[in-house]
């Protein structure tokens, strides 16, 4: 019972990182209409950029930590100004920004790879807080603690943030009908790049957090996480954040799980196969959200 | 760059160029797959455990890959074909996703995460350009078939060509084949190439690449996705000596630029042909493949 309890514990832990991800994930999908491959390298930046900060710049752990997911954000901006928003303004449908994404990806793994080389890195011990707590026989580390925290904070950030204020319904707007949105007074433009801000900011988040939870940072971080985003976008449908968000959760807690009952090598195969299930049975995710399709 | 590293480079480009011959075959019938990925390491895996396992012939095996590829087409084109645009691609990515979790998991064919040994007895210039000269004669000889025009039909507006009474399913099927086919042959070539196959030889990474390499030649024409492949294998090559590390950053940066400015890819006939000025006030063309996802909107 305490080895099921702590197990899922941690995978309650590991899910919470991939629920992030997938937030920023589903809201660039949902918003923006963009499959963007480069998502897992935004993480990657947010992670590898405080983590420079820290060794480097000798700064504080939780500046390092605010600056690096700030500039994650700010990735994202430059994606959406000098991709995806000429894109959108040359009307190219819908597969060219994919394709666009992927040569983001490109060259931010590439640089990513050159910055930090090839290998594996690690905060230095004493600078992230690493002391093991036990609540209710669990041992719990701080930066699990802090992950599940983080992703409650997020989640209902975001909702809030989308459903219930005027900046939502411009969200909203805008990603239905970018030229009706600026009749009725929304910025599309500003509000769009708020959105990549946002969504990148937050797979920075994910990234670093992720960086913490095993103290491993190096430049292959964020397409690890990019793969399970994706699968949890897409079985939990990227209309509503709060689903994607609790299928990342389910797929960290199955993960942990079947690496223990069952054996490691099969962790992927029951989240990659329940992806294909659901796109194949339930295109539009398990919680699907009403649809307005024009002829 | 030496003799010898050039040649190398070269035979990867043939063999990239192979896949990206197929991944443009299901483009041209609008259909956005990741699945060539797939297909080639099914391919390439069947390729290896048969020759250890029989001592098959190498050519016996490079059919064999067509036929399970072309094999394998068809079965995914049963289960994917009915989803749209974007989901479609997303399932295609799961199958390379599924793919190296098989790959992995059945380590009594396919070596598992140490992966396998293969022969190399394909890995020949004459096998690479024999494959690539029978894939581009059989898209150009379809290109201006009944079969061509109902595929750029399709891929430009899906509801049209039905009205003009092609089936877009039968159409997307047969380009689902072939793409199986050269994906197959182009799985085999790259096992004979590396002599060496693993759970990695064959993912995301491939995927993205390849369909970068389509974009980036022109999706529009069968030539395309090979002088795509030349460059975008050959390019960081020569980079490589003035950027160092940076090598891909110009690959990258040229992909989005082309997407942007010349989203019809390197070989496009119509501006060739100086057609351009007839398209004014239309939209870009490489808009039209997916004109039907695009008008698909979310509304919470």
């Amino acid at each position: 019972m305490g080895l099921l309890a702590q197990q899922l514990f941690n995978g309650l832990a590991v899910g919470s990182v991939y629920a992030l991800f997938a937030i920023g994930f589903a809201l660039i999908l949902a918003r923006m209409g963009i499959l963007n491959v480069a998502h897992g390298t935004f993480a990657t930046w947010g992670a590898l950029s405080s983590f420079w900060l820290v060794v480097q710049g000798g700064l504080n752990f939780w500046v390092a930590a605010v600056l690096g997911v700030v500039f994650a954000g700010l990735l994202g901006v430059l994606a959406e100004v000098f991709a995806f928003g000429p894109l959108r303004k040359r009307n190219a449908g819908s597969f060219a920004p994919i394709i666009a994404s992927i040569g983001i990806w490109i060259v931010l793994l590439n640089v990513a790879e050159a910055f930090i080389g090839p290998t594996t890195k690690s905060f230095p011990i004493d600078v992230v807080p690493s002391t093991p707590m036990e609540i209710g026989g669990i041992v719990m580390l701080p930066a699990h603690i802090l992950i599940v925290a983080t992703l409650i904070f997020v989640v209902t950030a975001v909702h809030l943030l989308l459903s219930r204020s005027r900046f939502g319904a411009a969200v909203r707007a805008v990603s239905v009908d970018s030229r009706s949105a600026a009749i009725v007074g929304v910025n599309p433009r500003w509000t769009l790049l708020v959105v990549a801000f946002m969504a990148a900011g937050i797979a920075g988040i994910a990234g670093l957090l992720s960086g913490l939870a095993d103290n491993n940072v190096s430049f292959g971080l964020g397409e690890a996480l990019l793969l399970k985003g994706f699968a949890a976008v897409v079985v939990g449908g990227y209309g509503d954040i709060r689903g994607a968000a609790a299928v990342g959760v389910t797929i960290g807690v199955l993960e942990v799980l079947s690496s223990q009952y069952i054996s490691s090598d099969f962790r992927d195969a029951i989240t990659f196969g329940i992806l294909l299930l659901v796109l194949v049975t339930r295109p539009q995710g398990l919680f699907r959200e009403r649809q307005l399709v024009r002829a | 760059m030496s003799t010898t590293a050039w040649i190398t480079t070269l035979q990867f480009a043939g063999v990239n160029a192979l896949f990206a011959l197929s991944v443009y075959a299901s483009l041209w019938t609008g259909v956005l797959s990741l699945a060539p990925i797939f297909f080639g390491a099914v391919g390439a895996f069947t390729f290896g455990y048969l020759s250890a396992a029989l001592g098959l012939p190498p050519f016996l095996g490079l059919v064999l890959g067509v036929v399970i590829g072309a094999g394998l087409g068809v079965l995914t084109a049963g289960i994917v074909i009915r989803l749209s645009s974007h989901y479609l691609a997303m399932a295609t990515i799961a199958m390379v996703l599924i793919g190296r979790v098989l790959i992995i998991n059945l380590p009594d064919y396919t070596g598992g995460a140490a992966g396998t040994l293969v022969p190399g007895e394909l890995g020949t210039w004459l096998w690479l350009i024999g494959c690539l000269a029978i894939a581009g004669f059989v898209l150009s000889r379809l290109a201006g078939s009944r079969f061509g025009f109902a595929a750029d039909a399709v891929r430009e507006d899906p509801a049209v060509a039905q009205t003009l009474g092609i089936s877009t399913r039968h159409i997307q099927l047969v380009g689902f084949i072939l793409s199986g086919a050269f994906a197959g042959a182009a799985g085999v070539m790259q096992a004979s190439f590396l002599q060496y196959i693993g759970p990695d030889t064959f993912y995301t990474h491939l995927g993205f690449v390849t369909l970068a390499a389509v974009v980036l030649g022109g999706a529009f024409h069968w030539a395309g996705p090979i002088v795509g492949a030349l460059v975008f294998t050959i390019l960081p090559e020569l980079l490589r000596d003035v950027m160092g590390d940076y090598d891909r950053v110009v690959t990258g940066v040229l992909l989005v630029a082309i997407i942007i400015y010349m989203p019809r890819g390197l070989v496009d006939l119509r501006r060739f042909r100086l057609f351009r000025h007839r398209s004014r006030g239309e939209a870009p063309p490489g808009a039209s493949a997916s004109r039907d996802s695009a008008n698909q909107e979310v509304v919470s």
